[in-house]
């Protein structure tokens, strides 16, 4: 409970994923208590005894059903059926008395709905709920107005529910466009520093090999570490770990024999080869998640320059303003792309350097717009036979 | 006593609020919009339901005054983004009296609701100041009414089960919304720091890059080259548009700068630069690390990038050791061949101590890498996992 409530608090280091969990599990624990005061309550409303009890007995199954479906990760399913079930406990009230507080249901299901951050689901089940809120307004006006009301209150109730789903709908759809921008701008960046990566990699080999040194997969220290370390984990859950011993033996196999030929092995059963697909983000002689997770670790503790407010800024208009300035710095960037060795070539070496048309094809790629203006691409195509003549490689 | 996790790159906080500065501008033009339509509607039906003309004049005023400071505070926040933080206070503050003074003028339950509106308005922000300052609002509103305005609720068919399940279900309903509001600001947050932590990992990768390459191909870079050719390409541009080689001057302090001569007798030279012009002109420097070699390398890095639509909505790109689709082993093994590669290190990355690698894992977003068991066994045993260690590494490890 206590590391749930940390994970609930620290939501902002979390993943989608995790978050929707999260947020299902929270709406089951308001459901719970809802539905449990329901039951008191129920003797209030108008209905027959035997529909009563049928309809908690159905909200308890159905609270089952979305545990089961928490318990076997059902996520998104179980979030469909948290919100039915808030309509369903809204419908029980709001056809059960004309009181205020069955009014109240509607924006509490609303809430819940709005929770989730679904554009579709809230299109769908907020929908509903407003219009059934609107005839629910309609109809039960003697138990929302006071004697002496203004006039007119009904209207009010109506145009504020109304006023509610838009607000809300407006942020949703806001947030998701937002969300999509920004999820496009993180794997944008991610697939750039993947491509850094892969060079640190190949460099890092390098000055291994120049060193002598065995790769750290094969390194007998490193495995015994890992396979001590992994049973040690493995004891604290009161599990074998003979079996944790046996995953690690494939993960060091997958790097001699390579996971292609692991998964074409017909003599290896098939939920080893499940094991080795995903052991395969891990594997330390490629740019994998766990090469990068390494890389960022150890980052941390190089030395960096001071931060200051343009430290992420890569576009040439705003490291200066004056025009000679870029002019020099477009021949210098020019200059070292046609000349300097910038990544690898086809045959896996070290040895890559643009070609003019490749140069060509970057200054007219959609990406360019992030470091040149208009005005300065421009520049570019205007004195193209210049930077050709003066600044690219001579063959 | 336990640490407020942060993210492994303290640089990144600026980042993020810029960010949200960024975003905020539009939030702000949003707010304003449904502020004028709630100004339009009320007035109507103040009009329509014929109130006495000053109290809907009070009405229109409030109104005017939240969308005029909003519009003000816009306009400022252009020279200076805290503005756009003040106008967010304000406006909360604004709507939520406004809402209030509707509720005592109509004295209906049907105002009540308005509050909703008014949190709704607030909640656009998604900022966690402005939802505690909305949440206290909202609560000592509703309790207030509640406590010493009972009228406002005397429905005609008032019953005890009716007063219990109005104060129940109105709670309930904060309740909800404050948990929804947290949680939905906290997400929006994951992506703004994911953003930041990929640009500051972004610039301390291309270090690397450049010191490995350094290491392994020796510094490759010809300046001299550089400054000839650039030279000669300036010429010839010149002699293109007819006019005079203004461009001379810079090229001398630029390569006196890559030569690595001191400002202080730079501005001697160069009487006519100040040490902010010199500031300037070193981030256009291709040797080392300065930007423009950065610049230069991220534009070789951009070539063929293919980002699929699916992959925007998909959660590879979080990279961690608690993957929901693996199963306990998997991540057993994930986190302890990293830990283990961390102490072991290489010829490049010597090994880190364990000081250094418990503080980040346990004080910072990579603890929410981990899976929360296994983290814990780590937490809980820190020093067990040093000796394994020290123990199979053998005097070597740190």
């Amino acid at each position: 409970m206590k590391d749930f409530f940390k994970r609930v608090f620290n939501t902002e280091f979390l993943p989608a994923s995790e978050v929707r969990k999260i947020k299902v599990m929270l709406v089951m624990a308001f459901l719970l208590v809802i539905t449990a005061v329901t039951i008191p309550f129920s003797i209030f409303l108008d209905y027959t005894l035997a529909v009563k009890i049928t309809v908690i007995v159905v909200l308890f199954i159905v609270y089952g059903i979305i545990i089961l479906l928490i318990k076997i990760n059902k996520i998104l399913p179980a979030i469909q059926i948290t919100m039915l079930y808030s309509i369903g406990l809204t419908l029980f009230y709001t056809q059960g008395t004309s009181s205020f507080y069955a009014y109240l249901f509607f924006y509490i299901s609303l809430t819940i709905i709005i929770f989730y951050q679904e554009l579709y689901s809230y299109l769908v089940y907020g929908t509903i709920l407003v219009v059934l809120g609107v005839f629910y307004t309609i109809t039960h006006q003697d138990g929302l107005i006071l004697l002496f009301d203004v006039s007119g209150s009904i209207y009010i109730y109506i145009v504020i529910l109304v006023l509610f789903y838009i607000i809300f709908f407006i942020q949703i759809l806001y947030t998701e466009k937002l969300y999509t921008d920004l999820n496009f701008e993180w794997v944008k960046m991610n697939k750039i520093i993947d491509k850094y990566q892969d060079d640190i990699l190949y460099y890092l080999d390098e000055i291994r090999k120049e060193a002598k040194e065995v790769p750290l997969y094969e390194d007998t220290d490193f495995q015994k570490a890992a396979d001590e370390l992994s049973v040690f984990i493995s004891e604290q859950f009161n599990e074998n770990g003979k079996e944790i011993t046996n995953v690690l033996d494939l993960y060091i196999y997958i790097h001699e024999k390579g996971l292609t030929k692991i998964l074409e092995n017909e003599e290896i059963s098939v939920s080893m080869k499940k094991i080795a697909n995903r052991l395969d983000k891990y594997l330390l002689n490629q740019r994998t998640e766990m090469f990068s997770m390494i890389i960022n670790f150890y980052s941390k503790f190089r030395e960096s320059e001071e931060y200051r407010d343009n430290r992420y800024d890569y576009s040439l208009n705003n490291l200066t303003k004056e025009t000679d300035e870029q002019i020099i710095a477009m021949a210098m960037i020019y200059q070292y792309l046609s000349n300097e060795i910038t990544g690898m070539d086809e045959w896996d070496q070290m040895k890559k350097v643009f070609s003019k048309e490749e140069i060509d094809a970057l200054f007219s790629s959609s990406e360019i717009v992030d470091f040149f203006t208009p005005g300065q691409i421009g520049f570019f195509k205007d004195n193209y036979d210049l930077f050709i003549q003066y600044l690219s490689k001579k063959e | 006593m336990q640490r407020k996790k942060t993210y492994v790159f303290s640089e990144i906080e600026d980042y993020r609020e810029l960010l949200e500065i960024k975003h905020l501008r539009t939030k702000n033009n949003f707010v304003l919009s449904i502020i004028s339509l709630m100004m339009v509607i009320s007035v109507l039906y103040m009009f329509l339901a014929e109130f006495p003309l000053k109290q809907t004049i009070t009405i229109l005023v409030g109104f005017l005054l939240v969308i005029s400071s909003n519009i003000v505070e816009l306009a400022y926040g252009r020279e200076d983004s805290h503005f756009y933080k003040l106008n967010i206070y304000i406006t909360t503050l604004g709507i939520f009296s406004l809402t209030i003074g509707m509720i005592f003028l109509f004295q209906s339950p049907s105002t009540i609701t308005a509050l909703f509106i008014a949190y709704a308005i607030s909640a656009f922000y998604q900022d966690l100041k402005v939802l505690i300052l909305s949440n206290l609002l909202l609560l000592f509103t509703v309790i207030m009414i509640m406590l010493h305005f009972p009228e406002f609720l005397d429905f005609q068919n008032a019953t005890l089960e009716n007063q219990f399940g109005v104060a129940f279900f109105f709670l309930s309903f904060i309740t909800i919304l404050t948990i929804s509001s947290y949680i939905i600001v906290k997400q929006k947050r994951f992506f703004y720091n994911q953003i930041a932590l990929s640009k500051e990992t972004e610039f301390r990768n291309i270090d690397l890059l450049i010191d490995l390459r350094k290491q392994v191909m020796g510094e490759t870079l010809n300046i001299e080259e550089y400054y000839k050719k650039t030279a000669s390409f300036i010429d010839a541009f010149c002699i293109k548009i007819e006019t005079e080689n203004v461009f001379k001057e810079k090229l001398k302090i630029l390569e006196a700068l890559e030569k690595k001569t001191p400002v202080s007798v730079l501005i001697e030279q160069f009487p006519n630069y100040s040490k902010e012009d010199f500031f300037r002109l070193e981030a256009l420097l291709i040797s080392n690390h300065f930007k423009l070699r950065k610049v230069a390398i991220k534009i070789s890095h951009i070539l063929d990038l293919d980002i699929k639509k699916r992959e925007i909505f998909s959660e590879t790109h979080f990279k961690s050791f608690n993957h929901q689709s693996d199963n306990f082993e998997i991540k057993i093994i994930g986190f302890v061949l990293f830990y283990a590669a961390l102490k072991k290190g290489s010829t490049a990355m010597p090994g880190l101590s364990e000081d250094k690698i418990y503080d980040i894992l346990i004080n910072t977003d990579y603890y929410y890498y981990i899976d929360p068991r296994i983290i814990k066994v780590y937490k809980d045993n820190s020093e067990v996992f040093d000796e394994i260690v020290k123990d199979a590494f053998g005097k070597k490890a740190n």
